[in-house]
């Protein structure tokens, strides 16, 4: 029964993207053009260094990697600090807020729906497509489960990453600036760009440290790795289960601080 | 009427500046937050550059500095497109609302008009941190200094910046005949990051893509290697500038043609 409420807002997120039919190709396009440009260049670097493995990664390992983190991104966008951001600035957060539930648990189920049309239209698609061009180098076994897991965790993660940040408009009503910073800091340190085993030596253990290397990192090194060894399996799942409860507890405790800071106008 | 000379345009483009700086000053927050933001974007990409190089000598023969005056050189030539023509990315919004047609009833150009109203502050850090990089790479590289090399990055970096503003023109103009033109913008947006990258990396039926149709290698490497490789410079690199001047009249052509067509919303 209180599923049921969810899956209603899913249904209706689902709708709403297949409505902009043309948006879809475009970003269908726009990340084959990506795949490309990441081969080439990768291909290049690869080809300069005059070595198989740099950093105890082969080509196409660092290209189902940085490939994926991009298809993952995409995935997970859900542009939650703009949503904030505007709603706090013309101050529609007033409607969120009487709403018969919580604001956190109403945003994140309406970008539900997106999360359904995004897998199938881009991540199940990209996933095909390095496939077939790395040749069968992502091992498909019992880490695909572990992936899937690790996948439904980051997605937690990267959520109150982005309520906390949303949060802080409520202070700075800055939106633009805020999201960039947000987004430059998880890209870069969660290996998104760059793979984290080729950062220099006291990077590499910081970005360990780090709740942001649990979004992408550590599902595609799950993803990669064909044999597990299960201690490592349940090392990288329980840093993530971690990051997820304590990125959860700050986020919901900054928010029902914050609250008292709100000023509407008008609305 | 009296012919508008260009004194006339530019009398009224610092008064319509003025206003509109004036009024983003009362958000200062919001302005340091961006700037800061915007500078944070840079140093990512700076940063990712090292991290390569640390682990890879050179990419396709080019090395760490060459690859930096790359960077620092599209980061300048994308500084106009960012300063001076951010309003394209609102046009969607008056299409879609009606108040485009306040631009229809000026006696006064409407592309100048529209592009006028905005001036993006923030842009200015970009530049700042971008000429830093060129001068750093510059040095590194002991390209020497005259008066003439001066002189041709001076016209090639504006070359370069026609490019890109008219990608963004043309990107931005699709909004008056679909209905939500952001995705068009983001997907050419994003693809000015690909500037950086020397073309030679790609196939030769991608090298002619981004040389002729995303013409993006006009953004930084066939301008540089004028000053980067003097002794072997391609044919296309000395017709940058015409690239740059054609392609910009095709997207204002593109541009004021949809502005034409538009028909309003009634209201």
């Amino acid at each position: 029964m209180k599923l049921k409420k969810y899956l209603a807002l899913t249904r209706a997120g689902i709708m709403e993207t297949l409505q902009f039919r043309l948006s879809f190709v475009v970003m269908v396009i726009g990340n084959l053009l990506y795949l490309i440009v990441v081969y080439f260049l990768w291909d290049a670097i690869y080809e300069s260094a005059g070595t198989d493995v740099v950093n105890g990664m082969t080509f196409s390992d660092t290209l189902i990697y940085l490939v994926l983190a991009t298809a993952l991104f995409n995935f997970m966008e859900m542009y939650t600090v703009w949503q904030m951001g505007r709603a706090i600035q013309s101050g529609a957060i007033v409607l969120d807020l009487l709403k018969p539930m919580e604001p956190r648990s109403y945003l994140f189920w309406t970008y539900s729906g997106n999360f359904v049309v995004n897998f199938f239209s881009t991540f199940l698609p990209t996933f095909i497509v390095v496939c077939i061009v790395t040749h069968g180098a992502v091992p498909l076994g019992i880490n695909l489960v572990y992936f899937i897991i690790s996948v439904i965790m980051s997605i937690m993660i990267n959520y109150s990453i982005d309520y906390f940040v949303g949060t802080i408009c409520l202070y700075t009503e800055s939106i633009w600036g805020i999201n960039i910073m947000k987004q430059v800091i998880v890209l870069l340190l969660s290996g998104a760009t760059i793979p984290i085993a080729f950062f220099p030596e006291p990077f590499k253990t910081i970005a360990m440290y780090l709740p942001f290397q649990s979004i992408y990192n550590a599902p595609l090194t799950l993803l990669l790795n064909g044999s597990p060894d299960i201690r490592d399996v349940a090392e990288i799942l329980g840093t993530q289960l971690l990051w997820c409860i304590v990125t959860y507890i700050i986020s919901k405790l900054f928010w029902k601080v914050s609250l008292r800071q709100i000023t509407v106008n008008g609305g | 009427m009296k012919k508008k000379t260009l004194g006339f345009y530019l009398r009224i483009y610092f008064k319509i500046l003025a206003q509109d700086l004036k009024s983003k000053m009362s958000y200062r927050a919001d302005f340091i937050i961006s700037t800061i933001g915007m500078i944070f974007t840079n140093i990512a990409g700076f940063v990712s550059f090292w991290i390569l190089f640390r682990n890879f000598p050179s990419i396709n023969g080019w090395n760490y500095y060459e690859i930096l005056f790359l960077y620092g050189f599209s980061l300048v030539s994308l500084t106009p497109v960012q300063c001076l023509f951010d309003n394209n990315w609102s046009l969607r919004m008056y299409v879609f609302s009606g108040d485009f047609i306040k631009y229809c009833f000026r006696p006064i150009n409407m592309f100048f008009y529209f592009q006028s109203e905005v001036f993006d502050i923030k842009g200015l850090g970009q530049f700042a941190f971008g000429l830093g990089t060129l001068i750093y790479s510059w040095v590194k590289l002991g390209l020497g200094f005259s008066p003439l090399m001066i002189l041709k990055l001076c016209v090639f970096l504006l070359t370069a910046s026609l490019i890109m503003v008219a990608l963004q023109n043309a990107a931005a103009a699709t909004c008056f005949w679909i209905q939500n033109s952001f995705y068009i913008l983001d997907f050419v947006t994003k693809f000015k990051d690909y500037a950086k990258y020397p073309v030679t990396i790609f196939s030769a039926f991608f090298r002619f893509i981004f040389t002729f149709i995303m013409p993006i290698a006009f953004i930084a490497y066939y301008p540089s290697l004028v000053i980067l490789r003097p002794d072997n410079v391609p044919v296309l690199s000395w017709l940058s500038p015409l690239f740059g001047l054609v392609f910009f009249f095709l997207s204002y052509k593109f541009w004021m043609y949809g502005a034409t067509k538009y028909s309003g919303t009634g209201s």
